[in-house]
């Protein structure tokens, strides 16, 4: 099993090379990475033992990979083979194939390492594979939200790297274990780089720009799986360290509300979606242990959308309102709207249940409240007028079977949610927030300032996280030298 | 400018890296005839060259970014560039 775990790491940066070599094999090399991927999550899911590797004594690389890890993982690649199936008769040229597969790779292996040098090189790498992505239409545009992108996500970075060292100086070794007896700005530091990278609370707000400006199967697979690359160590952080917990989960609170509330006041379909991709981050913070179900609903349902909104007449939703949607385009779009919202059938609402399970009280109301809320923001996708339209391009429907075939079967992994009680709380909350849009938010045009997205400003809320964050560390924590 | 000034930040955090390295000792840890003596600590130094390669690739790449910009907005002020090519 550590062989085969070896090998399944670094057979994406093998195959990015590959392809490189066979430019004519391209996309059929690129879809055997997310193939091996695959297969790779049912073993873990088969096998149900964790597996902890150490390379080279306490200071080298440190993998652990269990169910949670799996969840990411099965995600990444079903995201990635339909972001892939997507491109398949488009003349994308093997750069693409190149990149997508190497932002699988680091993504994988940011979902396997527990040491946060690994995992520093693996952001790192995502960073960088997924700016050339955004970049790839090479349109002013497009560069300039690409270097925003990379400019933020690599100032992040830095902060991390000297939180990183702290760690060091107080444990002589990078696992993650080791936060517990380093010093309360180590876990500010660290935390600012993965709140940023994540794309969770305020430092997040980089995030409606870059995924609403790029390419239709890039803003799939940054919304799907990149995102998760910087949340799955906090989740990871908050189970090893349980005293991390309570800013794990106040920060997933705190998101999903955020998120929700930009999503809300938006007119334009991608920057619903990647508000909306914001909140949900949040839900998978909420439930720190459960957050691998969670993040395989979303990534599944987001992408789905993500590819479906490049396929419509208009991406304004007051235009859509008067030019219909081709009918079998309008069905997907209501599916994946009502997945996320949490209808029974959908893996969204297993998701949402068992997430809901494992709340604290205190998180309760607050999650509650999200939830009307998520479902008056889609009641805006589900509502528009069908009927005649345009066709989705080619390749298209292939991406989305294989979507939406996951969303329906992903539904095995929990059956418990299935009672009388949860389903009618989950029809009683789609009611309330499609109620909730037909009286307010159908008529309200009102536009939320955008202040806090221009460049200089994303800099300087990243540093006033940071000081959020010591003062939550040194208070709540009350870590000691 | 904010590219360059990013760098001075990236070479502040090598710096603290080495920094620490050093705080034990400063001799270099390699294996010589005499004993005892105070090594500097090699990890955080093996770490921070994968650190200095990345932080120097993504300047690369950004400042190749900035010269495909630099065609219209060739004072490259990132309050116009943002200006036009924010959405609305």
């Amino acid at each position: 099993m550590n062989i085969i775990t070896i090998i399944w790491a670094t057979l994406p940066f093998f195959l990015g090379f590959t392809i490189y070599l066979i430019p004519k094999l391209d996309r059929y090399l690129a879809l055997l990475g997310t193939v091996v991927s695959f297969a790779y999550a049912l073993i873990l899911f088969i096998q149900r033992s964790p597996i902890t590797l150490e390379l080279v004594d306490n200071f080298g690389v440190t993998l652990a990979i269990d169910e949670l890890s799996g969840y990411f993982i099965l995600t990444n690649a079903l995201v990635t083979a339909a972001a892939i199936l997507y491109c398949w008769r488009s003349d994308k040229s093997a750069f693409f194939y190149t990149q997508a597969i190497i932002v699988h790779g680091s993504v994988n292996a940011a979902f396997a390492c527990t040491d946060f040098i690994s995992l520093y090189v693996a952001l790192e790498v995502s960073g960088i594979a997924a700016f050339l992505l955004v970049a790839y239409p090479r349109t002013d545009r497009s560069i300039w939200v690409a270097l925003r992108y990379l400019f933020i996500s690599n100032t992040a970075m830095l902060f991390y790297l000297i939180g990183a060292v702290l760690v060091y100086q107080a444990n002589n070794s990078f696992t993650y274990v080791g936060l517990r007896q380093a010093p309360p700005e180590a876990l500010a530091l660290i935390f600012v780089g993965l709140l940023v990278k994540g794309g969770v609370f305020v430092s997040g707000l980089w995030l409606p720009l870059t995924h609403s400006e790029s390419d239709t199967p890039v803003s799939a697979l940054l919304s799907g799986v990149v995102v998760k690359a910087g949340v799955y160590p906090m989740v990871r952080c908050a189970l090893i360290v349980g005293e991390i917990d309570p800013i794990v989960r106040s920060f997933g609170v705190a998101t999903a509300f955020l998120g929700v509330i930009f999503a809300l006041f938006e007119n334009d379909t991608k920057r619903v979606l990647a508000s909306s991709t914001i909140s949900q981050l949040g839900w998978i913070l909420a439930a720190p242990l459960y957050g691998g179900y969670y993040a395989l609903a979303h990534g599944l349902a987001k992408s789905a959308l993500f590819l479906t909104a490049g396929n419509l007449p208009s991406r304004s939703l007051k235009e859509l309102q008067n030019k219909p949607i081709r009918t079998s385009t309008w069905i997907v779009l209501v599916l994946g709207s009502l997945s996320i919202s949490g209808l029974p059938l959908l893996t969204g609402f297993g998701a949402k249940t068992l997430t809901m399970k494992h709340l604290l009280p205190w998180q309760e109301i607050a999650m509650n409240i999200a939830v009307v809320g998520t479902a008056t923001v889609y009641a805006k996708f589900i509502f528009l007028p069908h009927g005649e339209g345009k066709k989705p391009k080619p390749g298209f429907w292939a991406a989305i079977v294989l979507l939406l075939g996951w969303l329906f079967t992903a539904n095995v992994l929990y059956p418990q949610a299935y009672t009388v009680k949860d389903i009618g709380k989950a029809l009683v909350t789609i009611a309330g927030g499609w109620l909730l849009y037909w009286l307010i938010f159908k008529r309200t045009a009102l536009k939320l300032p955008r202040v806090l997205e221009e460049f200089d400003h994303l800099i300087g809320v990243m540093s006033l996280v940071a000081v959020l964050l010591f003062w939550m560390a040194f208070s709540w924590l009350g870590i000691s030298y | 400018m904010k590219i360059v000034s990013m760098d001075v930040m990236s070479t502040g955090v090598i710096a603290y890296y080495v920094t620490i390295a050093s705080r034990k000792g400063l001799f270099t840890p390699i294996f010589s005839g005499v004993a005892n003596r105070t090594y500097a600590d090699p990890v955080p130094q093996a770490v921070i060259l994968t650190a200095i390669v990345i932080g120097f690739s993504i300047q690369a790449l950004m400042l190749v970014g900035v010269m495909k910009l630099a065609k219209d907005n060739p004072t490259l002020e990132s309050n116009e560039i943002e200006k036009n090519n924010t959405p609305s």
